[in-house]
C-alpha cells in the first residue's frame, strides 16, 4: 500500500463570535449602560408610561369592580369554572420562566451569552410573575378568605388540604417569586454600586447606596457575592422546572379528559421556556432600538441564540401536542378520544373551540419553524413578527386546555359554551399595562444590562485571546 | 270556649309581626319605599338582551361616582333577636311541626303534610297516608310555599285602583246584594279548584239567589273531557283512568304523565314500570302525540303526529280494532268521523290495534283531553269494545259540578244584564279564548269584584279586587282525584288580610263566614259525623283526609247513539301537507299563566324543553330547515288577522307540520317576576280550538331572541351506554342470569379492573347514606329540582344568568335525545335526574387547596360553605359537573342588578322571603361552592333523634330503615328516587344497589359512586316496525346519536 504524505498543520483557532462587538472597551460599557438611568428621560419614555399606566389603572378598576360584586361579572359559568382568569396565570407565570432560565440555567452551563441579558430578563420574569400572581388571587369567590391557604397553626387544627395541586401552587409559586427576587438583587448589587458612585446628584445617591449595601468591589466582597450568585443559581435552577411542572399538575392530577395526562410537566416546562424566550425578545427587539448604544451588547448573535431554542423548544412542544392526539388514539378511551379529536382538533365537526386549537398549532409548531434558517434567525423584523405569533399561541395554548376540557366533558347534558365578559378581557389588558409599566420604570431606574457581568465578557477582559495583546 | 279556637292574638306592640295583618308594614314608609325599589314596576330586566351587557364604561364611571355618595348607607342595619315572651304551644324553636293540609286544584286536591318552623310554612310534602299520593307531589304543590310569600302578592282591598278596606267593599257588597232580588243580576265565574264547601255554598247562593248565573273556567281544565263523558256515558259522569290496572296503554295527543294528567295517572303508571328481575310483569306504552313530551319519552313505541290529525288515527286505529273484533257498531262510529285520509307509518296502526286486542281488558286508550268532544268520545267507545270499560278506565259521578261555560256567561254580560260579577280566581281578561272577547264582556257588568291572590290583568279592568288568602292561610278543603273529602287546614293567619272564595261567597249567601265554621259544616254533611269539634273532625285532621269518602265507580255503558251523532257533528279537520297547526300545550311550569310571579317555576328548566323563563314555538328540525329558522329565530304565526311573534325552539322528534306554543306566558300586569316573559298566545285559541288551530302561517322575521336553556346539548354522542344504560326486555331475559350484563356496558366492559394507590380513611360510620335512581320508572316530571329549591334554600339567578350558564340547581334532570344514525327527527328520549354523586373517591376534595369539601365517615361528600373560598377547581373535576357556585350574591341582590357596583346597589332579602327559607340549611354568600349534600340536615335529625331514643341504654345509635329520606326522593310521584342507608340491610337501598340492573356512572374513573342508577327497560311489540331501534340511544359506539346539530343547537343565547 503506497504511503501517502501527508503534512499535519496546526489547524487555525476556531474563534467564538464575539459577545461585545466592535472591541468595545470595559469602560464603554459602564458609560453606555449607566447612561440609560443617568440622561434626561426620552420623549418617547413619558409618551409609553402614559399609554401603559393607564391600562394598568384600568385593570385595577376591573380588579376591584369583580372583587367588590363577584366572579360573575367575567364570563365563566358552569362547567366552566376556569377560563381566561387560569389561561392569564399560566400564560404569565410561563412567561416568567425565560429570565430564571437564562440566568441560573445558563449559567451554570456557562454560556456566556447569557450575560447582556440577563438582568432584563429576570426583571421581565419579576413582573411576568407578579402580573400572574394577580390571576389566581382575583379568581377565588371569597378574595378576603384567601389567607386559608396559608397552613397558619389554629385552635380548630384545620389545615390547607396538602392532596392539592393548588395548595402546592401556592408554595411553587411564591417560592419561585421570592428566589427570583432575590437572584435578582443580588445580581443588581455591584451595578447599583456602579450607579452609586457616578450619581451626581444627593437623592440617587442616597437610595442607590442603600440598594448597594455597601459594596466596595473588595476582592473578597467579589469572592463571597460570585459563591453566593452561584449557589442562588443553583437554588433557582430546579425551581425553573418545578414551576411549571407543579403548575401542570393543576391539570394533569385531575380527572377531565384533556388534563389527565402524564406528559403535562415536561410540555409545560418546553412550553414556558418558549412563551418566555419570545417574550425577552418581545421587550428587548424594541428596546435595542430605542438605545442604540446597547446594540453592541445585544447583538444578532443573541437573537440568533434565542431563535435557536425558541425553535427547540417549539419543536418539543409540537411533539408534545401530537403525542397527545396519539395517547388519546392509542388509549382507546372515547372521553379522551372525543376531547382531542372533536373539542380540539375537530375532526368531525362537533367541536366548538378548534379555532383556537389550530391558532394554538400553528402559532407554536409551524411557525418557528422558520428559524431553521439562519437568515431568518438574525432578521429582527421576522424574529420579532415569530414572537408575537408564540406569544399569542402559547396564551391560546392554555385556553385550549382549560376551556375545551371544561366546556364538553364527560355528561354532554352539561356541556356549556363560554365567552368571556368585558371586565374580563380589560383585566388581561390591565396585566399588560402594569408588566409594560414596570418594565418601562425598571428601564429607567436601574441598569437593564448586568454591567459587571458584561465587562467579564469584553474582548479586554480575556487578555489571552485578544487579538490586540 | 276551649283554647283551640284559632283567633287572631290581640296585637302586641313589640317585636316584628310577621304573619299578622300588614297594617304596620303598610305604614312603614321605609318598607313600602323598599318594596317599590325593588321591584320597580315595569322593570323589564328579564327582557334579555336590553341588560345583558351594560356597556362596562359607563356603569363603571357613575358606579365610582355614586360610590361615593352612598358610603352613609353602608352601616349594617340594627337586627334584634327576640326571644317569645311567652311559650307557644307545640312550638319548639328550630324544629319542625307538621300539618295536614290540601292544596286545591283543577284535578282535585293534592293531599299534603306541611312543615312548619316557628310558624311559618317552609315546605310542603305530599301526604304519606293518602293513597292518591302516598306522600309525593308535584312541581306545582312544591312551588306554591314560594307563592304565599310572595311580596308582590295582593295584599290591599283596590277600588278603581285605589286602596280601600273591607268595610267599604262590605258596604257596597251589602248594596249590592239588597239590589240584586231574586239574583237575576248577579254573575259568578269562579276557576276550576274542587272544594265541596264552595259547592255547598253555590248552592246556598243559588237557593238564595236562583237566578243568578254560575260559569267556571280553566283554562287547561278538563271540561271537554267531562262533555264527552257526558255524551258517552249519560249526564255527570266522568271518567278515570286506572293505568295501574292497564298492560297496554295507548295514549294520543294525551300528556298523562306530564301536564295534562294527575299524580294518581303518574303513579298509577309507574306501579307497572317497577321490575325486580326479567320475569317481571312490565307495561307497554304507545305514545302518539306531535312534540316530544314526558309521556312519550317513557313510551317503548311513539309515533308523531300533528295533532289535529287525532280523530284521523283513532279512526284507523278503532275500524283496525273493528276489523279484530268484529264490533259493527265500533266500525260504524269510526266511519262515521270525517277526517282526512292520512298514511301511517308501515303496520304502526295495524299491530297496535293486535297488540290492544290481544290484551283485551287490560288495555287502555287516551285521547288528548282537550281534543274535540267528538274524537274523544270516539276513543270512550274504542276503550268499551276493547273491554277498558270498569277496568282500566272507570267511570263515576262527577266530582266537580256542572256549570255555565265562559262563552255563555260572556254572552248574558254583553246583553248587559249582569249587575254584579263575581270572578273567585282566575284571570279571564288574560286567559280567556280570544272569541269570548271577555275583557269587553266584563266591561258591560255593572260591578266587577275579583278576588285573587295576586293583581293581575283581571284586577286591573274589575272595580274591586280583594285579596285572596293563600291555600296555607285559611280553612278549605277539597277533593282527592279519588274522591276523598280532604281538610286544608291553615299553617299561618293570613300575611295580608286576604279572604278565601269560602269567606266572599259565605257573605253573598248571608251565611256566617268564618271559613272554620263553613268547612266543619262541608265535613259533618260529607261525612255524616258532626261538625263539632268531634273525634271523627280530629281524626281527619290528623291524618288529612276522611277515610271512607272515596267516591264509588258507576256502572256505566256506552251511549252509541249519543257518540254516533256527536261524531257526526263534527266537522271535517284538513291540514295540509305544506300547512302548519298549532298547538296550544298546557305549560309545565307558569301553568295558565297563574304561576307566572312564581321564581322557582320560571327557573324551573322545562323538562322537555329545557327552557326557562320563556316559551317557545316547538318545532321539528325538518320544519326549521324549511323555514330557514334556527333555535332564537323569531317567526310570526299567523291565522286571518291574528298573529303572534315568538322565538322558535327546535325539538327533535316534533311533528314536522307542527308547531307547539305553551300557553300562560307573555302576563302584562304581574310581579316583577313574570312581566313580560315569553309571548301570550291565548290571543289565538278560540273556543272550538281549545287545541290546535289548523291553517296557520309561520314566517320568519329575521329577528333573534334570546332563549335560556339550561341544557345546551341534548345529544348522547355516543356515550348512551356510559350513562343511560337501557336493555329491552328481550335483552334482559337473555341476560338473566349474567350479574354484570348492565354493569359491563361501554367504556366499563373494556376497562381494566380499578385499584387505588391512595389509602383512604375509613367510612366507619354505622351508617352508609346512598341513593338509587331508577331509571325504569323516572319520567323526568322535574319534581325533585323543585323539591329541593325549597327544601335547600337554592335561590334562583334570573334569565340572563341562566343563559350565562349560572343556574344553581343543585339537582337537574338531564334530557337526551339519541338515536342510531342521529335520526333526528324520531329520536328516543331519556331522562336522567343527576346530583352529587357523593363518590367515596371523590375527585372534588383532593382538589381543594383549603379542605372545604371534605368526606364525612357516613360516606356524605360534605362542604363547608364557611371555609370555601370558591377556588371552582372542585367543580372543574367533578366528572358530573354537579357543584354550582354562587357567581353573585343571589340571595342579598335582585336579580337585576347583579351589576351594579356592590357598593351602590340594594342589599337583602324581602322579609317575606327569608320567612320562606329552611332555618336548618345555611343561605350561602357569593363566591362559594355548593351542591347536593343528600340533605344532610335531614340526616343529623334522624341521626339526632335516634341518639336521643338510644339515651344512655348503651346501643349504638341507628337511624331506622328507611325511616326518612331526601327531599328529592320523598317528593318524587313514581318512588323512581330512593334514599337510605345502605349499610342497614333492611333498608330499600341497599337491596336496590345490588340490583342487576343498578350501575354507577363512570365507574372506570374509580370514583366510587354512592348513587347508583337502575336501568331503563325497554318494553318494544316486537311485531312493531320500529321495535329493533328500541333502547338505541344506549347502543354503539363512537359516532353514533350523533349529528344531533339541532338538539345541539339549543343553545339559546350562547349563539
Amino acid at each position: 500500500m503506497a504511503k501517502s504524505s501527508v503534512t499535519l498543520e496546526t489547524p487555525s483557532e476556531l474563534k467564538r463570535p464575539a459577545l461585545v462587538n466592535h472591541d468595545r472597551s470595559i469602560h464603554w460599557v459602564t458609560e453606555n449602560v449607566s447612561n440609560i438611568v443617568e440622561s434626561s428621560t426620552p420623549k418617547w419614555w413619558f409618551l409609553t408610561i402614559c399609554i401603559t399606566s393607564p391600562i394598568a389603572l384600568m385593570g385595577l378598576v376591573c380588579i376591584i369592580y369583580q372583587i367588590s360584586n363577584g366572579v360573575g361579572v367575567w364570563g365563566e359559568n358552569h362547567p366552566n369554572g376556569w377560563a381566561w382568569d387560569i389561561t392569564n396565570f399560566v400564560f404569565w407565570i410561563g412567561i416568567g420562566h425565560a429570565g430564571t432560565l437564562i440566568s441560573a440555567v445558563l449559567f451554570l452551563t456557562r454560556q456566556k451569552w447569557r450575560t447582556s441579558i440577563n438582568r432584563a430578563a429576570e426583571a421581565m420574569t419579576l413582573f411576568a410573575v407578579v402580573c400572574a400572581g394577580i390571576f389566581p388571587a382575583i379568581h377565588v369567590g371569597r378574595v378576603w378568605y384567601a389567607w386559608f391557604l396559608a397552613p397558619i397553626p389554629n385552635t380548630n387544627a384545620i389545615w390547607p388540604n396538602f392532596r392539592s395541586p393548588l395548595l402546592w401552587d401556592v408554595f411553587a409559586v411564591s417560592t419561585y417569586f421570592s428566589v427570583s427576587v432575590l437572584f435578582w438583587f443580588v445580581g443588581l448589587i455591584p451595578d447599583l454600586a456602579t450607579l452609586r458612585d457616578r450619581a451626581k446628584s444627593r437623592l440617587p445617591q442616597i437610595i442607590y447606596g442603600v440598594l448597594a449595601l455597601g459594596w466596595r468591589g473588595g476582592n473578597r466582597q467579589w469572592r463571597h457575592y460570585e459563591m453566593a450568585y452561584l449557589l442562588l443559581a443553583g437554588l433557582s435552577t430546579p425551581l425553573v422546572l418545578s414551576v411549571h411542572s407543579i403548575v401542570s399538575f393543576d391539570f394533569a392530577t385531575s380527572i377531565m379528559p384533556g388534563w389527565h395526562t402524564t406528559i403535562f410537566p415536561p410540555y409545560f416546562v418546553a412550553g414556558a421556556i418558549f412563551g418566555g424566550f419570545a417574550m425577552v425578545l418581545t421587550i428587548m427587539l424594541p428596546a435595542a432600538r430605542l438605545f442604540p448604544q446597547i446594540n453592541d451588547m445585544i447583538t444578532r448573535n443573541h437573537v440568533d441564540k434565542m431563535a435557536k431554542i425558541i425553535l427547540l423548544t417549539g419543536s418539543i412542544v409540537g411533539y408534545a401536542y401530537l403525542m397527545e392526539l396519539f395517547v388519546a388514539w392509542y388509549g382507546a378511551n372515547k372521553f379522551e378520544s372525543f376531547t382531542f379529536f372533536t373539542a380540539r382538533a375537530n375532526f368531525d365537526g362537533k367541536g366548538w373551540y378548534q379555532w383556537s386549537y389550530w391558532i394554538m398549532m400553528f402559532c407554536n409548531v409551524i411557525s418557528p419553524q422558520i428559524f431553521w434558517f439562519k437568515k431568518m434567525r438574525t432578521n429582527y423584523v421576522v424574529v420579532f413578527i415569530v414572537c408575537q405569533f408564540v406569544n399569542v399561541g402559547m396564551w391560546f395554548e392554555r385556553f385550549t386546555i382549560i376551556v375545551t376540557s371544561l366546556a364538553q366533558d364527560f355528561l354532554p347534558s352539561s356541556w356549556g359554551h363560554y365567552a368571556p365578559s368585558t371586565t374580563e378581557i380589560l383585566t388581561f389588558v390591565g396585566t399588560f399595562g402594569i408588566f409594560l409599566t414596570l418594565f418601562l420604570l425598571f428601564m429607567r431606574f436601574l441598569p437593564m444590562i448586568a454591567i459587571s457581568e458584561v465587562k467579564g465578557v469584553t474582548p479586554e477582559a480575556d487578555p489571552h485571546h485578544h487579538p490586540k495583546h | 270556649m276551649s283554647k283551640r279556637i284559632f283567633q287572631h292574638p290581640a296585637e302586641s306592640q313589640t317585636g316584628k309581626r310577621y304573619w299578622r295583618s300588614l297594617g304596620q308594614l303598610q305604614d312603614s314608609p321605609d318598607f313600602r319605599q323598599w318594596m317599590q325599589r325593588e321591584f320597580p314596576q315595569g322593570a323589564s330586566e328579564l327582557e334579555g338582551n336590553d341588560v345583558s351587557r351594560r356597556g362596562f364604561l359607563q356603569f363603571m364611571g357613575a358606579s365610582v361616582a355614586l360610590a361615593g355618595l352612598s358610603l352613609a348607607s353602608c352601616r349594617r342595619p340594627l337586627k334584634n333577636l327576640v326571644p317569645f315572651t311567652k311559650a307557644l304551644e307545640w312550638s319548639v324553636p328550630g324544629k319542625a311541626l307538621f300539618f295536614t293540609s290540601v292544596m286545591p286544584g283543577r284535578n282535585g286536591g293534592m293531599p299534603l303534610v306541611v312543615t312548619t318552623f316557628d310558624g311559618r310554612p317552609t315546605k310542603v310534602e305530599g301526604n304519606p297516608l293518602h293513597p292518591v299520593n302516598k306522600g309525593s307531589t308535584d312541581v306545582w304543590a312544591q312551588s306554591s310555599v314560594l307563592d304565599l310569600y310572595d311580596p308582590q302578592r295582593s295584599k290591599e282591598v283596590l277600588f278603581g285602583g285605589k286602596k280601600a278596606d273591607f268595610a267599604a267593599f262590605n258596604k257596597e257588597l251589602d248594596g249590592l246584594l239588597k239590589a240584586a232580588g231574586d239574583g237575576a243580576g248577579l254573575a259568578f265565574l269562579t276557576d276550576g279548584a274542587v272544594s265541596p264547601t264552595r259547592d255547598r255554598l253555590r248552592r246556598r247562593v243559588l237557593a238564595k239567589f236562583p237566578k243568578a248565573k254560575w260559569a267556571s273556567y280553566e283554562p287547561n281544565g278538563k271540561d271537554l273531557e267531562l262533555a264527552a263523558a257526558e255524551v258517552a256515558f249519560g249526564v255527570g259522569s266522568e271518567v278515570v283512568n286506572r293505568l295501574d290496572r292497564a298492560d297496554i296503554v295507548l295514549t294520543v295527543d294525551r300528556d298523562i304523565l306530564g301536564v295534562e294528567g294527575d299524580i294518581a295517572s303518574v303513579r298509577g303508571f309507574a306501579a307497572k314500570r317497577k321490575v325486580d328481575g326479567p320475569k317481571a310483569k312490565m307495561n307497554r306504552l304507545y305514545v302518539v302525540e306531535n312534540r316530544y313530551t314526558l309521556t312519550g319519552g317513557m313510551s317503548d313505541h311513539r309515533l308523531r303526529l300533528a295533532a289535529s290529525r287525532t280523530g284521523a288515527f283513532l279512526k284507523a286505529l278503532s275500524i283496525e280494532v273493528a276489523k279484530l273484533s268484529g264490533d259493527k257498531s265500533l266500525n260504524a262510529l269510526a266511519g262515521g268521523l270525517k277526517a282526512t285520509d292520512v298514511k301511517f307509518k308501515d303496520k304502526w296502526v295495524e299491530e297496535c290495534a293486535a297488540d290492544l286486542w290481544a290484551n283485551k281488558g287490560k288495555c287502555l286508550v287516551l285521547a288528548g283531553h282537550k281534543q274535540p268532544v267528538a274524537v274523544q268520545a270516539l276513543a270512550f267507545a274504542l276503550n268499551a269494545s276493547l273491554g277498558a270499560l270498569g277496568k282500566t278506565l272507570e267511570v263515576r259521578k262527577a266530582v266537580s259540578v256542572p256549570t255555565d261555560s265562559i262563552a255563555s256567561l260572556a254572552e248574558e254580560l254583553r246583553k248587559g244584564s249582569v249587575k254584579a260579577l263575581f270572578i273567585l280566581g282566575g284571570n279571564p281578561v288574560f286567559n280567556a279564548p280570544a272569541d269570548v272577547h271577555w275583557a269587553e264582556a266584563q266591561a258591560k257588568a255593572g260591578t266587577v269584584v275579583h278576588l285573587s291572590l295576586e293583581q293581575n290583568e283581571t284586577s286591573a279592568k274589575a272595580q274591586w279586587h280583594i285579596p285572596a288568602a293563600h291555600y296555607l292561610e285559611q280553612w278549605e278543603d277539597s277533593l282527592a282525584s279519588d274522591g276523598s273529602y280532604i281538610v286544608g287546614q291553615p299553617v299561618i293567619m293570613p300575611l295580608y288580610s286576604g279572604i278565601n272564595s269560602n269567606e266572599l261567597l259565605a257573605k253573598v249567601a248571608g251565611v256566617d263566614a268564618d271559613p272554620l265554621v263553613l268547612v266543619r259544616e262541608t265535613f259533618a254533611e260529607v261525612t255524616g259525623a258532626s261538625g263539632e269539634y268531634s273525634a271523627a273532625w280530629a281524626k281527619t285532621l290528623k291524618s288529612g283526609f276522611a277515610a271512607a269518602s272515596a267516591s264509588k265507580t258507576l256502572n256505566a255503558t256506552l251511549r252509541g247513539d249519543a257518540v254516533a251523532k256527536a261524531i257526526s257533528d263534527l266537522p271535517a279537520v284538513r291540514l295540509g301537507e305544506n300547512e302548519f297547526e298549532l298547538v296550544f300545550i298546557a305549560d309545565s311550569k307558569v301553568d295558565d299563566g297563574r304561576y307566572a310571579n312564581n321564581g322557582w317555576l320560571q327557573e324551573l328548566p322545562d323538562p322537555v324543553t329545557k327552557l326557562t323563563w320563556d316559551n317557545a314555538a316547538l318545532m321539528s328540525p325538518a320544519a326549521a330547515r324549511k323555514l330557514g329558522v334556527d333555535t332564537g329565530d323569531v317567526v310570526r304565526i299567523a291565522q286571518g288577522e291574528k298573529s303572534i311573534e315568538i322565538a322558535v325552539l327546535v325539538l327533535p322528534g316534533h311533528a314536522d307540520n307542527s308547531v307547539s306554543v305553551a300557553v300562560g306566558y307573555g302576563r302584562t300586569e304581574v310581579g316583577s317576576i313574570g312581566k313580560n316573559v315569553g309571548v301570550n298566545v291565548f290571543p289565538l285559541q278560540t273556543t272550538a280550538d281549545r287545541r290546535f288551530l289548523t291553517g296557520v302561517t309561520v314566517a320568519k322575521t329575521g329577528k333573534r331572541h334570546a332563549l335560556a336553556v339550561t341544557q345546551e346539548h341534548g345529544a348522547l354522542e355516543g356515550r348512551g351506554a356510559d350513562l343511560t344504560r337501557q336493555a329491552t326486555t328481550q335483552e334482559w331475559t337473555e341476560n338473566a342470569e349474567n350479574k354484570d350484563f348492565f354493569k359491563k356496558m361501554g367504556i366499563d366492559a373494556h376497562a381494566p379492573t380499578n385499584f387505588s394507590l391512595y389509602t383512604h380513611p375509613p367510612l366507619d360510620d354505622v351508617h352508609g347514606w346512598g341513593m338509587a335512581v331508577d331509571l325504569n320508572s323516572c319520567i323526568g316530571c322535574a319534581a325533585c329540582m323543585t323539591a329541593c329549591q325549597a327544601e335547600n334554600n337554592i335561590p334562583i339567578v334570573g334569565k340572563e344568568q341562566v343563559i350565562n350558564g349560572r343556574e344553581m340547581h343543585w339537582m337537574r334532570t338531564d334530557r337526551y335525545f339519541a338515536s342510531e344514525g342521529g335520526d333526528e327527527d324520531e329520536p328516543e328520549m331519556v331522562s336522567q335526574p343527576m346530583m352529587c354523586q357523593h363518590c367515596e373517591n371523590a375527585p372534588c376534595e383532593t382538589v381543594c387547596p383549603v379542605n372545604a369539601t371534605v368526606h364525612s365517615e357516613d360516606g356524605l361528600n360534605v362542604m363547608a360553605y364557611n371555609r370555601c373560598i370558591g377556588t371552582r377547581y372542585c367543580a372543574n373535576n367533578c366528572p358530573f359537573k354537579v357543584r354550582r357556585f354562587n357567581f353573585f350574591d343571589y340571595n342579598q341582590r335582585s336579580i337585576t342588578d347583579l351589576y351594579r357596583w356592590n357598593l351602590i346597589s340594594e342589599k337583602g332579602t324581602p322579609d317575606s322571603i327569608q320567612m320562606q327559607k329552611n332555618p336548618n340549611v345555611t343561605v350561602r354568600m357569593r363566591g362559594v361552592m355548593e351542591k347536593c349534600t343528600f340533605c344532610v340536615q335531614r340526616i343529623q335529625e334522624a341521626k339526632i333523634a335516634s341518639k336521643v331514643l338510644a339515651s344512655d341504654s348503651g346501643v349504638v345509635p341507628r337511624v331506622p330503615a328507611d325511616s326518612f329520606t331526601s327531599a328529592c326522593a320523598q317528593v318524587c310521584p313514581t318512588d323512581a328516587i330512593v334514599f337510605g342507608d345502605i349499610r342497614n340491610p333492611d333498608s330499600r337501598i341497599a337491596k336496590l344497589k345490588e340490583d342487576q340492573r343498578g350501575y354507577r356512572l363512570l365507574d372506570y374513573l374509580n370514583t366510587e359512586n354512592r348513587v347508583w342508577y337502575l336501568a331503563r327497560i325497554r318494553n318494544p311489540n316486537p311485531k312493531m316496525p320500529d321495535a329493533a331501534r328500541a333502547g338505541s340511544a344506549s347502543k354503539g359506539g363512537h359516532g353514533h346519536g350523533g349529528n344531533h346539530e339541532h338538539a345541539s343547537s339549543q343553545n339559546g343565547g350562547h349563539a
